[in-house]
């Protein structure tokens, strides 16, 4: 009954969604073949793709990282927000397929297959000169120790088993829950408890060597044992930030009216504070230890997000490295502070999407700076900070297609608005500060 | 035993049976303007602080304060000792800076953001305090137990000892007895 109430009050959206989808990717799609094939390949209209599919596949990691902190803590004040989350999840096998075409481009792109991650080519031009003259990939002395770990079988593979994990662990999380609202057995819950205890683990691995492989290997010469906590930290943020928006449009005109209240509102406004310090924590601690040591090595790749090595004046990037300082974090950090503004149904959705639009920033930041071939005497100049097309493209494409994921699963008819049965649903609907 | 009677009242105390009756004589008396009244539970009774009007705790000021004050001290140590008392050039690194010496910003700020949340509970607590007018009260034992005591003080401006009595037992109040200051 609720269920086809729900199907026609989401009928607008759903074909919003699915035009957004067909545009976005259309889109996104021709500037991946335009990227290769152009007299001058290049590889912005690909960095775009991952940038969108990065975006929304932090979005997805984070709920599933939730989803499962929820469950290992048996949470009783999460139930309610949790079948959101649930719902949210079914989003993982679409990424999975818009990851694709980035390995199609690596195995069959033949010369431009290198375009995005410059070490697939072993014919590619190294950023940096040695001894004042270029040198290719297959002779760089970094690519050859690492190309045990970075060629293309197991980047693939690694790929699968990555995907593997996500897409494993959205469907047992999902069945759990949903199983639970037909039969109302108790199994389910400690099944939940029990898969999100090897699930933690195992996703966190799956989501620290993703973000090795597709974000930090783009400049392979640098690297960082904080990034996959990065990676993990900005998920956090992003998955709590689309769950307090995605609450916050259930309660006033969907599934959670009148029974997501201030006490929920309040918890998950706490974590996203939890996680915006967390953030700022291991961002600045990866940045400290580089800039501690500062090893060559290691300093370009903050270097190229600061300055124009050669006229050493600030660039687009530092702007944006600033935008990240402070709007990223302090902002947040201080707003978050004020027990009104957690309370407060407006005033925590302006920080939610004010967190996600900075968590963007932050995978430009991450995701777009690169060294770019040019002729001077370091071989290279950074690549500025642009917002093109294809990022809009591949965003709003790849988000309509989760969109149009959540609300397929959303408006499954045997499945409940929340959790009725359960064990805790009572406890739930009744938290309280 | 005169003495004892010439004793100043300290407050009108009732007990209820449930935490349902106590709940309910709360709004009541919160509806009635007292300011001064306490409730006594044997657990923690959820939603008992809102229905008496508790306003929020004054303690995350004092947090916030401390952590903004740990934070400028450390600018100030970092700054007073390595560029302007003794400059000297560590490992390369300006004599200032927000970056190589965060952590000690931050270190001093988690620490005085500490001590304040901890000194401003006592304070807002007007703590330490060692004795207690209430536990004169000879039922007070019962409340660590199965009975529920509202205590309204004397010091309310509202206070009137018959009248007082009067509504507590209209409000479902039970052995309602006057508490009085003990003496010395």
């Amino acid at each position: 009954m609720s269920a086809a109430e729900g199907k026609d009050a989401h009928a607008g959206l759903k074909t919003k969604f699915l035009a957004a989808a067909v545009a976005g990717c259309t889109l996104g799609m021709i500037g991946l073949y335009m990227g290769i094939t152009n007299d001058e390949p290049d590889p912005r209209p690909i960095l775009g793709w991952l940038l969108g599919l990065g975006f929304w596949l932090s979005i997805a990691v984070g709920m599933l990282m939730l989803t499962m902190l929820l469950r290992i803590f048996r949470s009783s004040w999460g139930v309610v927000v949790r079948r959101q989350l649930e719902h949210g999840l079914h989003a993982f096998p679409v990424l999975a397929a818009c990851f694709a075409p980035l390995l199609l481009i690596a195995w069959f792109g033949e010369g431009q297959a290198g375009i995005l991650w410059q070490w697939i080519n072993p014919a590619n031009e190294l950023p940096e000169l040695v001894d004042g003259s270029r040198h290719h990939v297959s002779e760089d002395i970094l690519y050859l120790k690492k190309s045990g770990y970075l060629n293309i079988p197991f980047f693939s593979i690694r790929a699968i088993i990555y995907f593997g994990i996500f897409c494993g662990l959205a469907h047992w999380m999902r069945k759990c829950s949903f199983e639970q609202d037909k039969d109302g057995s108790p199994k389910w819950t400690v099944l939940g408890h029990h898969i999100s205890a090897i699930g933690i683990p195992a996703a966190a691995l799956a989501l620290t060597f993703a973000a090795f492989d597709w974000f930090m290997s783009l400049e392979y010469h640098w690297f960082s044992t904080m990034f996959g906590v990065w990676f993990f930290a900005g998920s956090m943020r992003a998955g709590l930030a689309v769950t307090i928006i995605i609450c916050f449009f259930q309660s006033t005109r969907g599934q959670l009216k009148g029974i997501y209240n201030q006490a929920h509102r309040y918890d998950l406004a706490c974590l996203s504070l939890t996680f915006t310090i967390f953030w700022a924590y291991i961002s600045f601690s990866q940045y400290f230890l580089i800039y501690q040591a500062n090893i060559p090595e290691e300093t370009f790749w903050y270097q190229i997000r600061e300055i124009n090595p050669i006229t050493e004046e600030k660039i687009t990037w530092w702007w944006v490295s600033m935008g990240l300082v402070f709007g990223h974090f302090l902002a947040p950090f201080l707003y978050l502070l004020w027990y009104r503004n957690k309370i407060d149904v407006q005033r925590l959705l302006v920080a939610a999407c004010w967190i996600l639009s900075f968590h963007l920033l932050d995978m430009y930041w991450n995701i777009l700076p690169g060294r770019v071939l040019a002729d001077n005497s370091l071989g290279y100049l950074p690549r500025e900070f642009t917002i093109s097309h294809w990022d809009i493209a591949a965003i709003i494409g790849i988000g309509g297609l989760c969109g149009l994921r959540y609300l397929q699963s959303l408006n499954q008819s045997e499945v409940e608005d929340i959790p009725v049965r359960d064990p805790q649903i009572l406890e739930s609907i009744h938290h309280h500060e | 035993m005169s003495a004892k009677q010439q004793a100043p009242a300290y407050a009108l105390a009732a007990t209820f049976n449930s935490p349902k009756d106590i709940y309910k004589a709360a709004g009541k008396v919160r509806e009635k303007g007292f300011t001064h009244w306490e409730c006594y539970t044997p657990f923690m009774v959820h939603g008992l602080d809102k229905q008496m009007g508790m306003p929020r705790s004054k303690v995350p000021v004092f947090t916030f304060m401390g952590g903004i004050t740990g934070f400028f001290t450390g600018m100030l140590i970092v700054w007073y000792m390595n560029a302007y008392d003794y400059p000297l050039i560590v490992g390369g690194k300006p004599y200032f800076s927000p970056i190589y010496p965060f952590p000690v910003f931050y270190e001093l700020t988690i620490l005085l953001a500490a001590f304040g949340t901890f000194f401003g509970m006592f304070l807002s607590n007007k703590l330490p305090r060692h004795n207690h007018p209430v536990f004169a009260y000879s039922r007070f034992a019962e409340t660590s137990d199965d009975k529920f005591a509202l205590v309204i003080e004397a010091i309310d401006a509202k206070f009137d000892e018959d009248e007082t009595k009067d509504f507590l037992k209209k409000i479902g109040g039970k052995r309602i007895t006057l508490i009085r200051e003990e003496e010395g």
